[in-house]
């Protein structure tokens, strides 16, 4: 689209749809930021992170945002001693998702404010929009 | 663009203007003195309504265009604020050239 | 008139210069994103060239001002992550007031010329 102000609708859209996913994904870290497997020795949840890509769109000049993947990085997980548990290995250790709490509650501020950059900068480009149309206007 | 509201008639005789038709110079021309313009009343009256004309036809398909999507908001605004003023102005004129065609036709000779 | 033509190439590269700092802002968690900036627009070379139309018929009107997107070094980076990362959301959204200021300001004085010359017209 040749009308900057068009794409920057666009792009603001890109962005608010990529900091939602990214707001899924902390969510579920939370949910299961405790979650064990179920049977001895299983896995636990691991933890999921989502990537960026920029990507320019031609006609328009400029960067959309895109999600490339959602991954689970390979960490270690932690590790407690809790025989009796459903998931407890010979040994009595359990596995525990490695998920830390307040670096997801850190990212999830953060995914906030990049929200609401972007939907500022929606609310920017609809304005000026307007702007340009109220010239139309006789009263 | 001519520089507007210059009280001299030269203006009137340059109508290759870069823009839309400047009609405040063309009235102030009008009204300075006709003797000194070098261009004929009536080819200065053609030229202004076949411009007024082209303004209003190009606003038509910027907006036709706008409404497809192949141009933009900004472009389609101006389109129809050139006409709008362009238009006015060659409707005063026309109306005041009417009044005084009336005035003649009322002189007892 | 020339502040109808002033007001549209000003506006042109404003509005281009919001779908760059969009895109900053939209890009503001991809690793290794440089931040983008227009170039700057220039009122002297802006009025040059409209004043060179108007002596001259000749010089036609090159479409809407050229701004086009270049990498911006910012010399006291507010931020820079881990990954290359250097867009600063305050930054960008501060640009993105100015623009937006600017263009309430041309718009204004469009309309205000536009009922001038609507009510002038009036004789």
């Amino acid at each position: 689209m040749l009308d900057p102000l068009q794409a920057t609708l666009r792009v603001g859209a890109s962005g608010l749809e990529a900091q939602s996913r990214r707001l899924r994904v902390i969510a579920e870290n939370m949910a299961n930021a405790h979650s064990t497997g179920r049977t001895p020795g299983a896995d636990p949840y691991a933890r999921r992170v989502i990537t960026f890509e920029s990507q320019l769109d031609e006609a328009a000049n400029a960067n959309i945002v895109r999600v490339v993947s959602i991954e689970q990085p390979r960490t270690t997980f932690r590790v407690e001693h809790m025989p009796g548990h459903p998931a407890a290995d010979a040994n009595g250790y359990v596995r525990l998702p490695n998920v830390d709490l307040v670096v997801e509650a850190a990212d999830m501020r953060e995914a906030n404010r990049s929200y609401e950059a972007n939907l500022q900068a929606i609310r920017q480009a609809r304005e000026m929009i307007t702007m340009t149309l109220d010239l139309l206007r006789t009263t | 663009m001519i520089d507007p509201i210059t009280p001299s008639a030269t203006a009137v005789r340059s109508p290759a203007t870069a823009g839309g038709v400047d009609l405040t110079t063309v009235r102030t021309g009008l009204v300075a003195g006709s003797a000194e313009t070098g261009v004929d009343f009536s080819t200065m009256l053609t030229q202004l309504s076949s411009r007024a004309a082209g303004v209003v036809r190009n606003a038509e398909s910027v907006s036709i265009a706008g409404i497809q999507g192949t141009a933009t908001v900004q472009q389609v605004v101006e389109a129809v604020m050139a006409a709008e003023h362009t238009l006015q102005g060659a409707i005063a004129i026309r109306d005041k050239v009417v009044a005084a065609y009336l005035e003649l036709s009322r002189m007892q000779i | 008139m020339q502040v109808f033509n002033m007001v549209s190439r000003h506006n042109q590269w404003l509005a281009v210069r919001q779908a760059t700092i969009a895109g900053n802002i939209a890009n503001a968690n991809t690793p290794g994103f440089r931040a983008q900036d227009v170039q700057p627009f220039d009122m002297a070379v802006e009025q040059a060239r409209l004043a060179m139309a108007a002596t001259r018929p000749g010089h036609l009107d090159s479409g809407p001002a050229h701004a086009p997107a270049t990498e911006m070094r910012r010399e006291a980076p507010w931020e820079t992550s881990l990954s290359g990362n250097n867009v600063s959301l305050e930054q960008e959204l501060l640009k993105a007031g100015e623009v937006n200021r600017s263009f309430r300001l041309n718009t204004s004085i469009a309309r205000v010329f536009h009922r001038m010359l609507m009510t002038s017209s009036r004789i």
